[in-house]
């Protein structure tokens, strides 16, 4: 279990180290080829891991739908805003704003969808958040 | 990009976020949602490594395909000026994101569940940033948060932390 928790710890710190990176090669080059190297880099390796593991092309893939395929390009925008993100607010607002819009729109998309959480809890969230954001303004 | 801000001497206080960024980061935060609604989807019908590995695939080419464009709309000459000085590791940060998809698919099979990974990924991405500003990490710009931020920072999470649990009591 103590484990996981690292495992969960250290996924999170990863998110934040390769923005930091992505970050530095955006203000010597551009946010757009930063985007590029972060998807070209982590595809060869995740390419090698496939490999390795064995499975190229899972039972399920010809039949996801197109929304399973357009992760991707979404990925290309938000790590390029992110990279031109963290050398304008630093590493913390920059991921702290990101996590806020992340939860926001996921509490809109949740509602939407008539997913199964705690409304007053979904709400005060919100309500904390629009505070922070609008602290992190002044 | 056009608006630069004026260097700033180390260890100042940062300035603070304009509205502009402010509002880039939220829809950015908001294309994270649609980012994991359509990876969660390919890894349900397939495998959380195939969901990833499609799509790096995928930015990749999107990526690349962005990059001509701009290249053609601004005309080579200007795109390739040897600006290059970037080190070696600053083109790795790839590394690190593939990765992140195998830690945090392992814990949120284990009993941790989405909910403490995510809660738990919450604290490990706030905690090294902070420490990442005060060092200034990678070299970018040193940075020693105001109390302003920090208490913005905490509301942020305890927000963010509160929706988590939302879903994954309600759930």
């Amino acid at each position: 279990m103590s484990v996981m928790i690292l495992l969960a710890f250290l996924g999170g710190a990863l998110v934040t180290l390769s923005r930091q990176i992505n970050g530095r090669l955006a203000v010597e080059t551009s946010a757009l080829q930063s985007s590029f190297w972060n998807h070209f880099v982590g595809f060869a390796a995740l390419a090698a891991v496939t490999v390795l593991a064995g499975s190229f092309w899972p039972e399920g893939a010809a039949t996801a739908p197109w929304l399973a395929w357009i992760g991707g390009a979404l990925g290309v925008a938000f790590v390029a805003s992110g990279s031109w993100l963290v050398p304008r607010l630093g590493a913390a607002m920059t991921g702290g704003l990101l996590v806020a819009g992340q939860m926001l729109s996921g509490v809109v998309l949740d509602l939407v969808r008539g997913a199964d959480a705690i409304l007053w809890m979904q709400l005060a969230g919100v309500a904390l958040i629009l505070a922070g954001v609008i602290l992190s303004r002044r | 990009m056009s608006h630069e801000r004026p260097p700033s001497p180390v260890e100042d206080v940062p300035a603070p976020a304009r509205p502009l960024e402010i509002v880039a980061a939220l829809g950015t935060g908001g294309l994270l949602t649609l980012m994991l609604l359509s990876n969660s989807t390919m890894a349900a019908h397939t495998t959380p490594l195939f969901s990833s590995l499609t799509a790096h695939a995928v930015g990749s080419i999107i990526a690349a395909l962005a990059l001509c464009a701009v290249w053609l709309l601004r005309g080579t000459a200007r795109a390739l000026p040897r600006q290059n000085r970037a080190p070696l590791w600053a083109y790795l940060g790839g590394l690190s994101g593939a990765l992140t998809v195998m830690l945090t698919s392992t814990s949120a099979n284990s009993a941790l569940a989405l909910t403490g990974t995510l809660a738990i990924g919450l604290a490990g991405q706030v905690v090294l940033a902070l420490v990442f500003d005060l060092f200034g990490a990678m070299g970018l710009e040193r940075r020693r948060p105001r109390k302003q931020d920090l208490i913005a920072l905490l509301a942020i999470i305890a927000g963010a932390l509160l929706i988590i649990l939302a879903r994954g009591l309600g759930a």
